[in-house]
């Protein structure tokens, strides 16, 4: 398997992971909208936890992995490039 | 040692300093002097509130003259407030481990049963109705599974930490709402089997809310707890612990659906149906037992339109600007979440 490790690579998977969470959580923003480093909890995309379940289930089926529940994975939530980074390192397909 | 939810709005720090004293005595006193003593105390602590607590009072008779069927009077108030501070007393002996005075019924324990038989866990709804906290001591000491308590600490932190150090272990069987994951920790939870209980009772200052008939007039209630049911594919079991005399208390389990399936096209109706469901439940047990209700605010006037919109799966359905201005709820303390919320579960004060 071939693990994105490059800066576009990363970027790659930020834009694939921008168009999921649009996706998924159905909103109004365009993917590219999604400013990387933006939060997307509270101030910034304004997502609550339930659309965390229904994303990390999205991301199970897309990515092969699941999401944990921790201190960790709130660092991991904390923007679009963090959750980005996080599933190039977890992912399994 | 009930001010704080018994303000609606205005929930300044100043409140919650001003009750804290009033709760740490109660506790102090009550330990040391027994139920007894502090039943008798709730007499006066009661009256206190109820002479100063103009708002609760108004919010108490409109919503009591709806659950009473008639035009409910004062004395019907100060039964309200007097039941909540009861409630509220004994939820310090049930967590400090007295629980062997009480007498609690369990009914309809089989659909729970059956669900925990299964082994794939299980979502149970409750409400402000009765006591949570009757329900977490039970299922801590007879639950075959462990029992999970979904809560909103946030706004009544120091109140919460002054009631929970009373038993610092059943902290543990809390899942707090607020942080990004809690609702991966519900998943978590029910995946091992576990059950998991939510209040959907109060709509959060968010979209995740849809208004539905509750009694005579149209209430907004969360969609969250749904949500969260049909994700996990969790069977849904309703319970309402109700306080139905001194330390004695009622827990009826009813079946609310094998799983939630919201269709991808029918989404919005399908969570309409199952919110109005259980709304109709709810008003039920309220006509049933209508002095344990502890939803002190402006509850019919929380359907205020600009909130009242589309979940935003909904196609077409714009995410709504959140935290939109306005009367009513917006000055009630805010869930920093999408969650059963209005700022609150109040875990310190509403059992």
């Amino acid at each position: 398997m071939i693990r994105p490790e490059s800066a576009t690579a990363h970027e790659t998977t930020e834009r694939e992971l921008a168009r999921l969470i649009v996706d998924t959580l159905n909103l109004e923003d365009r993917p590219e909208d999604i400013r990387p480093e933006a939060p997307l909890f509270g101030e910034g995309l304004g997502l609550d936890s339930i659309d965390a379940l229904e994303l990390s289930l999205a991301i199970s089926k897309a990515y092969g992995f699941e999401l944990k529940s921790d201190e960790a994975s709130r660092r991991v939530f904390a923007s679009l490039r963090s959750l980005a980074a996080h599933i190039d390192t977890h992912r399994r397909k | 040692m009930t001010a704080a939810p018994l303000v609606t709005g205005d929930w300044s720090g100043q409140r919650e300093r001003g009750s804290l004293w009033l709760v740490r005595t109660m506790i102090w006193l009550s330990r040391r002097l027994g139920w007894h003593f502090g039943h008798a105390l709730l007499f006066p602590i009661t009256l206190y509130f109820f002479l100063w607590s103009r708002g609760a009072r108004g919010i108490s008779r409109r919503y009591l003259t709806r659950a009473l069927g008639r035009q409910a009077r004062a004395a019907d108030v100060f039964r309200h407030f007097f039941v909540f501070s009861s409630v509220i007393l004994d939820r310090i002996f049930l967590l400090t481990g007295s629980v062997r005075p009480y007498r609690v019924r369990l009914f309809g324990l089989a659909h729970l049963q059956s669900c925990i038989a299964r082994g794939g866990g299980c979502v149970l709804l409750g409400s402000h109705l009765g006591s949570f906290e009757i329900l977490r001591v039970v299922a801590a000491r007879d639950c075959p599974v462990p029992f999970k308590a979904l809560m909103y600490r946030g706004h009544t932190a120091a109140l919460t930490g002054l009631i929970e150090r009373l038993n610092p272990a059943l902290c543990n069987d809390l899942i707090e709402i607020g942080s990004p994951d809690a609702m991966l920790a519900v998943r978590d939870c029910v995946a091992r089997g576990e059950i998991v209980g939510i209040l959907a009772d109060r709509a959060p200052d968010s979209h995740k809310q849809l208004t539905v008939r509750f009694f005579d007039g149209d209430a907004a209630f969360p969609t969250g707890p749904i949500i969260v049911a049909a994700t996990l594919g969790a069977p849904v079991v309703l319970f309402f612990a109700v306080r139905v005399g001194r330390r004695r208390y009622d827990v009826h389990f009813e079946p609310f659906a094998e799983a939630v399936i919201l269709g991808r096209q029918t989404r919005q109706e399908d969570l309409r149906r199952h919110v109005a469901r259980f709304a109709a439940r709810l008003e039920a047990q309220c006509r049933a037992h209508p002095y344990n209700w502890f939803n002190f605010y402006d509850f019919w006037g929380s359907a205020r339109p600009e909130l009242a919109m589309p979940d935003r799966h909904c196609s077409g359905a714009a995410r709504p600007v959140l935290r939109a201005a306005g009367p009513g709820p917006a000055a009630l303390p805010r869930s920093a979440d999408g969650q059963p919320g209005r700022g609150a579960v109040e875990p310190g004060l509403v059992p």
